[in-house]
């Protein structure tokens, strides 16, 4: 065990520093050509027709393509899981946002690429877009599809969880305090912008420079796209110029790979800045409206949360993000009574996905302001307030499981103690033991460990 | 694939104004700052395109009180120029910037994509600056508050401020690598008066004419301070909402003109 | 145009318009100045043109007649290093690297204009550099490290 809490260098410390560590634009190839993506300028609109004739017969255009090029246009990321796949690579008959990926050029060099993107031309009927996602339910507004602006987790359209008597235990609270919280939506915004280089081999197969952060993923989705074998196909990464969940939606890699195959030539498609942060996916905005149920001297007796998520135009990986959301609205704290329904809402912004933390840093949010909001109007210390309703060992989550080595008291008091923050003595010198004593009030008995869990079915209902 | 632009170097201010001509069909560029990225991502393909970076239209002079500043001085390098616009431009992006990109492109910048340029022209309407510029029809010198409205066809080459006069200046920005300036007023007290402008109302710089009318006619600063949204359309862009910049450009206004003394 | 880079003189056969970092990365393979934007928004492409840190995706290649430009490629022979890139090595002052590049020409200009500089100075220095990965502490820190031996 020579290196667990030895100070390592970088394996690739001298490379970055010498300038010779590769990224996917340093990759290049003989006679590789300049990519760019035609994009819709649209939020929403169907697409009448699209002509590739002028940009096609446009000197130094080796190739064009739509979505007709695409043997397999439409692949879902989440299918193995049970997520229907419902977004066209390249778009076909409509466009549900602007900066949507339509067709793309492969010519001599960049410049040529971008006259000939000027020379596609696209007849489009532009349709009112559906921006605010808390019409969701609003039959007056733009319907992203047939069956409305909500994804269906079947049976529910929604994720829920369910713990405790909700309602018993807004009855009894001294204190409702209700808040609304809106995280924006953020870009990754890696320095490096993301990009591919495919090169048609001699012998049929295609050997694809990326900067995916998901090797396998990004082989597997490019595969089903081409339908392909993935043994024709080799990914070289490098260094990733920062990803933070941004470089997995396999955005660059299908569009180049169809026109080296339709050029035979090695094609290069890296994003420009704009296109990274106007048309890359993004960390989705949420609207989540909590309301706590509180005793006077400081206890949550209950929560309820509704979450609308953001999934924009098509759902990628949202279904899975809103269900990581709803398992972490109890955040650090017991919260005994709980009911959370999470809808995953389509609109016509930028199709939204992972980003650090993805789905959990929107319920952190909202629930840390509500717990400094709820120590507000109680007239707490907002530390000493967290710490009361710290979840402990032995306390029930509300999925059930038992925590068996949560830190939260531990956390909060040494933070407590590194910026000087005074607390009383029955907080400083608290414990982070099972429940007892003033920790056991009559409401947390059945969150103990030694309660029983009951049926799961009764407590869904 | 389209040739490449002609490009044009001329030596000096006369070769300038000679290779300008009435400005037809030519794309200047001064330190480049603006134009390469609309030349990258092929927004422009120009014909012509005229660089006069080494035309000697650079410097700063000092005689009588009047402050010459050749148009391609760069934004770093106006350290002797009165205020304002010493401060303004000390806030321009960032050094690497500021030491390529000119006064006189900052002067003629209008609206970017997503967020206000042309940081220079609220201190230079707040100063009352003289543009000397040639095009058609020949030389001529022009309030700046002229020339920003119309200057089609124009070639700056020298700007003219006053010297050593009492000012105010107040700036909004958003934390950020080069500290956008989303919004921020200049204010000068010359001999005819208080002029007032602001940066960030729009495409381009705006003076604010109900603050100064107030001002001239005896109000507070306080009470022309509410004057400071007359006549503007504030724009929603990626730095700050229009909302914003109306509820906080009146109290830049007080901060300003409270500077004044 | 002769354009000298590293000390070596090339000729390059691109148009007086392309930008130096086009120059550098396409005509030459000089790969170390990056694309973060293009816009000179980010720094990843600041290379030295006369010892002064300059945004080369902002260079017009007409610009630079006569002119001397220096990368990370010219910083040392890559076995022994500069001291800006033995901080940066030893700092952990670079993760995905993508940066650095830019970050470390813009130090160098600094120390060698203000070899003892402050913090808040190089703070200064390296503000139009952006990094989305560290946090810039350890950037502050490994540029501090070599101001200071310097100062000593």
């Amino acid at each position: 065990m020579k290196a667990v809490g030895a100070r390592l260098p970088r394996y690739d410390g001298i490379a970055h520093v010498t300038g010779r560590t590769k990224y996917v634009a340093d990759q290049s190839a003989q006679g590789m050509l300049a990519c760019k993506g035609l994009r819709s300028p649209h939020h929403s609109a169907r697409i009448v027709s699209i002509d590739t004739s002028k940009a096609e017969a446009h000197p130094g255009v080796f190739a064009v393509a739509t979505y007709k090029d695409m043997p397999k246009n439409t692949v879902g990321h989440l299918e193995a899981l049970g997520v229907p796949a419902d977004e066209p690579y390249l778009a076909e008959h409509e466009v549900r946002f602007k900066g949507q990926l339509i067709g793309g050029v492969a010519a001599i060099d960049e410049a040529t690429a971008l006259e000939a993107l000027d020379l596609i031309d696209v007849k489009y009927e532009v349709r009112e877009p559906f921006l605010d996602i808390r019409k969701a339910f609003d039959p007056g507004q733009p319907q992203m599809t047939e069956k409305g602006n909500v994804f269906f987790y079947d049976p529910y359209d929604h994720r829920k969880v369910t713990k405790g008597d909700v309602d018993a235990a807004f009855e009894k609270a001294d204190v409702i305090v209700k808040g609304s919280y809106r995280p924006s939506a953020i870009e990754q915004a890696p320095i490096e912008p993301q990009g591919c280089l495919v090169v048609p081999e001699s012998d049929g197969r295609l050997t694809v420079y990326t900067c995916t952060q998901a090797m396998y993923f990004t082989m597997g989705v490019l595969a089903e796209h081409l339908q392909r074998t993935p043994g024709s196909i080799k990914l070289v990464g490098g260094t990733v110029g920062g990803g933070f969940g941004g470089k997995v939606d396999s955005a660059t890699e299908p569009l180049a790979a169809i026109l080296a195959l339709k050029a035979r030539r090695p094609v290069r498609w890296i994003f420009t800045r704009e296109e990274e942060m106007l048309c890359g996916s993004v960390r989705a905005s949420w609207h989540v409206e909590m309301a706590d149920a509180l005793t006077k001297d400081g206890w949550i007796l209950g929560r309820k949360v509704l979450t609308l998520h953001d999934a924009g135009a098509y759902t990628r990986f949202s279904s899975y993000g809103a269900t990581k959301h709803s398992f972490h609205l109890a955040g650090a704290y017991t919260v005994p009574a709980l009911r959370t329904r999470a809808y995953v809402v389509w609109s016509n912004h930028v199709p939204t996905t992972a980003m650090r933390g993805f789905g959990v840093t929107s319920a952190s949010f909202a629930i840390e302001l509500q717990m400094t909001r709820n120590a507000d109007v109680l007239g707490i210390d907002p530390w000493e307030f967290r710490l009361k309703n710290a979840n402990r060992p032995g306390d029930l989550m509300p999925t059930r499981k038992v925590l068996e080595d949560p830190s939260t008291i531990d956390t909060i008091r040494a933070c407590a103690e590194a910026v000087g923050h005074p607390l009383s003595a029955t907080y400083r010198d608290m414990k982070n033991d099972e429940r007892s004593g003033e920790w056991l009030p009559p409401h947390l008995v059945d969150q103990a460990a030694h309660a029983k869990l009951g049926d799961p079915q009764e407590a869904a209902r | 694939m389209s040739a490449p632009p002609e490009l044009l170097t001329p030596t000096s201010p006369a070769e300038a104004a000679a290779a300008f001509g009435d400005g037809a069909g030519v794309t200047v560029m001064g330190g480049g700052t603006i134009l390469l990225p609309e030349l990258t991502y092929g927004r422009l393909r120009p014909e012509r395109v005229l660089m006069i970076g080494r035309a000697g239209l650079s410097g700063v002079d000092n005689a009588n009180g009047v402050v010459r500043i050749g148009a391609t001085t760069p934004v770093g390098e106006l350290q002797d120029a009165p205020e304002p616009l010493v401060t303004a431009a000390k806030h321009v992006a960032d050094r690497e910037i500021r030491a390529v990109g000119t006064i006189g492109g900052n002067l003629c910048a209008t609206g970017g994509v997503s967020a206000p340029r042309g940081d220079l022209q609220a201190p230079l309407l707040a100063l009352g600056a003289r543009i000397t510029s040639v095009g058609a029809g020949g030389e001529k010198t022009e309030d700046v508050e002229a020339f920003i409205e119309e200057h089609t066809g124009r070639l700056v080459l020298s700007i003219d401020v006053p010297g050593g006069q009492p000012f105010g200046y107040a700036r909004l920005d958003r934390p950020h690598t080069h500290h956008y300036t989303m919004l921020a007023v200049s204010a000068v007290k010359g001999a005819d008066g208080v002029r007032v402008a602001a940066s960030g109302v729009g495409p381009v710089a705006r003076r604010l004419h109900g603050v100064e009318k107030a001002l001239a006619g005896g109000a507070s600063a306080e009470d022309a301070a509410g004057h400071a949204t007359e006549g503007l359309d504030l724009p929603t862009d990626a730095l700050a909402s229009a909302w914003y910049r109306e509820q906080m450009l009146p109290l830049l206004v007080r901060r300003a003109l409270g500077q004044l003394g | 145009m002769h354009l000298v880079v590293n000390g070596l003189g090339h000729e390059i056969r691109a148009d007086g318009l392309t930008s130096l970092l086009r120059v550098l990365r396409e005509e030459l393979f000089i790969l170390s100045p990056k694309a973060g934007c293009e816009q000179g928004g980010c720094g990843a492409c600041t290379v030295l043109i006369d010892g002064q840190p300059r945004r080369s995706c902002l260079t017009p290649l007409a610009a630079l007649e006569g002119a001397e430009v220096t990368t990370v490629e010219g910083l040392s022979d890559g076995v022994d290093l500069a001291p800006i890139q033995q901080a940066f090595y030893d700092t952990y002052a670079s993760q995905c690297g993508f940066c650095s590049p830019g970050m470390m020409m813009a130090a160098t200009a600094l120390l060698a204009h203000t070899p003892d500089a402050s913090r808040d100075q190089i703070s200064e220095a390296l503000e139009g550099h952006i990094c989305r990965c560290t946090g810039y502490v350890k950037i502050l820190d490994a540029v501090e490290s070599v101001a200071k031996a310097g100062a000593a």
